[in-house]
This record gives structure tokens, sequence and C-alpha cells, in this order.
């Protein structure tokens, strides 16, 4: 994804974790996501996206999930997947915010 | 093949398998398809079988390697099929709906919220496990 196509979108990673933990991921993979601690997974939760006692203390945890929302908050295109070892291919994920990103722009020419 | 090349074999395919997962988890063809490190596992469980049965040779390389990839395919069958496996839930998502707001804390300790990104621009939304 190019520079540009990155400021004409945010993407914001939620987890459980605390924001030192995320930091210093960010840090490691020096991404330029927006990281936010979803402690108690509140958020999560009223989601419908908890794995109930799928950590490895048993505790609760997010079900992994990327989801675009376009320019008005409306999901365009989601994936959840079925085994944690497994994510969307970015490539997907690319197209279905390319598509958003070209929609806006012809309303923009017009 | 004698018993000793094809026990010797059967724990490259297994050890192959775990280093080439590892080192390719970040490109998504690879971390995708967990189940290719279990046909591996499977086709080094079947050389060392086959080691263990052949005539010639010392045995001891043979049921080594046996014991190492049967391990390998019974741990990660269980890991990829039982483990890994995320049941599904019923969720708020709904293609061309919107979901609720919310408001979480940034790295910074700024708020966060969907809606101030409302005639702004798309969002990426990614949910992960966390790594506690």
């Amino acid at each position: 994804m190019s520079a540009a196509e990155q400021a004409g979108l945010e993407i914001i990673a939620v987890s459980p974790d605390s924001n030192e933990q995320s930091q210093r991921l960010a840090n490691g993979l020096r991404v330029s996501y927006r990281f936010v601690a979803d402690r108690d997974l509140a958020v999560a939760r009223s989601w419908g996206l908890v794995h109930p006692h799928g950590g490895p203390d048993g505790q609760d945890v997010p079900r992994p999930a990327t989801i675009v929302l376009d320019r008005e908050g409306i999901v365009r295109w989601f994936s959840i997947t079925r085994n944690y070892q497994v994510r969307p291919d970015p490539a997907d994920v690319l197209r279905a915010v390319r598509a958003l990103q070209t929609s806006a722009a012809m309303v923009r020419d017009r | 093949m004698t018993s000793g090349r094809l026990a010797a074999l059967s724990v490259l395919i297994a050890l192959g398998a775990i280093a080439g997962y590892v080192s390719l988890l970040r490109v998504p063809l690879v971390r995708n398809h967990p189940e290719g490190y279990i046909v591996a596992f499977a086709v080094a469980t079947a050389l060392a079988a086959l080691a263990v049965v052949r005539p010639r040779g010392r045995r001891w390389p043979a049921w080594l390697a046996l014991s190492l990839s049967g391990l390998l395919l019974i741990g990660g069958a269980w890991f990829d099929f039982i483990i890994a496996r995320v049941p599904v839930t019923s969720t708020v998502l709904r293609v061309g709906e919107r979901p609720p707001d919310f408001r979480l804390a940034d790295a910074s300790g700024r708020p966060v919220t969907l809606s101030q990104y409302r005639g702004q621009k798309p969002v990426v939304l990614v949910f992960y496990r966390g790594y506690w």
C-alpha cells in the first residue's frame, strides 16, 4: 500500500493488551496503526467477538477479525477467522479498501 | 533406500517443515495453510514407518525418526484441529450496517472513537488476540 493510500485510511488495532505492550509491538513491527486497548474486552463483547476461554490460561480473548468500514462507518467487508493461525490475505483487505477509495475519488471528480 | 537413509529423510522433512513454517509465517500463503505442516509430518511419519519395516540395517534410527515424526503429527493435528479453532459467535457485523461506536484509549492515552472518522476516511479495524 502506498503512503498516499495509507494517509487516506485509518488502521485501528484492538486488543486486550495494555498500551505499553501494544507500543512495543508497534515499534517492533514498525507500523503506523493506532493501537487501542480494550482491556476488559467490553468492545469485543458488545460486538459479539469474544472467544470464551480461548486464551492460554482459559481467559476470554477476542476472535481475530478484520473489518473494513467506509467513510460513513458502514461495514463494507469483514473477515472473522475460524482458526486463529489463519488471517485474511492482505490482498483481499487491500481490494476492499481500494474499492472504497476509488468510489470516493469518482465522487470527487464529478 | 536403506533404513538409515529413510529415517534421515523423515527427520529432515519433519524439521524442515517446522523451520519453513516458522520462517515463512509472514507469507499469507504459508500462514493461512497450517495443514501444510500436518501433511509434511504425515509424510515424515510414513517414511519412518517404512524405515522401521526395512529388513536390512540398524533399526534404532528408524524408531527414533518414527517417534519424532509421530509426536509432531499428533501434536500438530491437535493444535491445528482443536486448540487453534475459534468457535462461531453471533456478531453485530453485517455488511451494509453500521456497528455500534466505541471509545477506547490509544497508546498515548487519547480517546479513539469510530464516529470521529465519520465523513473523514475509511477505517480498517483489526481485532487480535493480543500477547497478554
